[in-house]
């Protein structure tokens, strides 16, 4: 396993509700959540710096762009 | 946790595994598919030679001179010259790009170590190929041609 | 990372310490092409001149510069497997995304590492081998390979939880030799038959346990 480095974090009660919502839905800890959240913006940042989009598609195939600010 | 390194385990894998093909849906290419890729991969391997060896005649260069001055091997300039299926070692395209001053992916591509996405390319390479031939002294023709191959190349 | 595995040479029986690596580079994509393409495709040539075209490899021509941007994304991570100076696999994972997600209904919406490909060198199949008149050289890197999966979604705290989408051609392997359960097919994804592993699932293959 690579080395890792320890930050602290603040976070809005709502923002922590939101974490330990998500985190227990997912099955994982906070921590793994938090960081699979920065991958996840990262894959996402390095395909729309190509030029690619991103869709959401609804069941009848209707597709939605989702913009990243 | 560390990987099984219990033999049973290895063993009864290696057992069940023995007739299994092993891959996923990631990378998917029908033979057909196959077969079509390996006709375009030839006009371009073709268009590859071509420009090698038209670059060095232009240069007036052995074989060997050549392999000098690149700084590769002459094994790797005779595997490309002769073998169709020969893959050359990136640095050695890399080092020919330099020496030929166009863009190193360009030549990626014609030699077969990367897939061409654009059509255009892939006539030029085609047209390319047909027009030059196995002379020693670069004809006018092959002159034209070598300049305004190296000139498309350039300029994609 | 650098790891040692066990691997079998099928030549003597015995078992040869290989090393499984994630720091895969494009020379990898670039030395899996050239090593194992050409092979692939005489393998597959003389299968389709048999008739078996089911036996077909639905095997690749990557594109290394389409991969090569995949490299540097932390969501990818990639495992590579070395013997005897030479690639014996290499496998791709992703751990975020949208087919990050369990669909097995008792684990559903969680977690799950996706495996996005897994190749084993042509040498190692014995489809492909046999069609050759040759007999495959090492195993069983696909069970290595799938291991590696399971233990980085151990690491990343998806409890052994991982997904794939197989082949028809390769169904046979993740159902029997890795005993994944089989959810259903994707009609998103060429309905392609999609695995998973619950955490006991996960758990029985890493130690050999057959319940």
């Amino acid at each position: 396993m690579a080395d890792k480095r320890t930050m602290t974090l603040n976070l809005t009660d709502q923002e922590m509700r939101l974490l330990e919502d998500l985190s227990a839905r997912k099955d994982v800890s906070k921590t793994a959540l938090l960081r699979q959240a920065l991958r996840l913006y990262q894959m996402v940042e390095a395909r729309l710096s190509r030029g690619e989009k991103l869709f959401f598609e609804d069941e009848e195939k209707k597709k939605a762009e989702l913009m990243v600010v | 946790m560390k990987p099984n390194s219990d033999r049973e385990w290895l063993k009864k894998q290696a057992a069940l595994e023995d007739n299994c093909f092993v891959s996923v849906g990631g990378l998917v290419m029908a033979v057909e598919d196959l077969e079509q890729q390996t006709q375009k991969v030839s006009a371009a391997r073709q268009a590859f030679v071509s420009l090698v060896n038209l670059s060095r005649r232009e240069h007036k260069l052995t074989w060997e001179q050549f392999s000098q001055k690149l700084d590769v091997d002459l094994a790797e300039l005779i595997g490309i010259e002769n073998d169709e299926n020969y893959m050359p070692a990136p640095r050695t395209v890399t080092k020919i790009a330099q020496f030929i001053h166009v863009p190193a992916e360009k030549l990626f591509v014609l030699s077969g170590l990367a897939r061409a996405r654009d059509i255009h390319f892939q006539e030029a390479a085609l047209r390319f190929a047909a027009r030059s031939q196995p002379v020693e002294e670069l004809t006018s023709e092959e002159h034209e041609a070598l300049k305004e191959y190296v000139k498309f190349l350039c300029e994609r | 990372m650098k790891t040692r595995v066990d691997i079998i040479d099928n030549r003597t029986g015995e078992p040869v310490a290989a090393e499984l690596f994630d720091e895969v580079t494009v020379e990898h994509f670039i030395e899996a092409q050239q090593e194992w393409r050409p092979i692939v495709l005489k393998a597959a040539r003389q299968l389709a001149s048999r008739g078996s075209r089911d036996l077909v490899p639905q095997h690749f021509h990557w594109d290394w510069t389409v991969k090569a941007p995949e490299l540097g994304v932390l969501a990818n991570t990639f495992y590579g497997i070395r013997y005897d100076k030479k690639l014996q696999g290499l496998m791709k994972l992703e751990t975020v995304g949208e087919f990050c997600r369990c669909r097995l209904p008792e684990q559903a919406d969680r977690s799950l590492v996706y495996v996005d490909y897994v190749e084993v060198a042509p040498w190692n199949l014995k489809t492909l081998m046999v069609a050759l008149g040759e007999k495959p050289l090492y195993s069983p890197i696909g069970s290595r390979l799938i291991e590696a999966a399971v233990l980085k979604s151990k690491e990343e705290d998806c409890k052994g939880r991982i997904g794939l989408h197989s082949l028809p051609i390769t169904e046979q392997f993740y159902r029997q030799a890795c005993r994944m359960t089989p959810v259903g097919r994707d009609s998103a994804k060429q309905n392609l038959l999609w695995l998973e592993y619950t955490p006991e699932q996960a758990e029985n293959f890493l130690t050999g346990v057959r319940p």
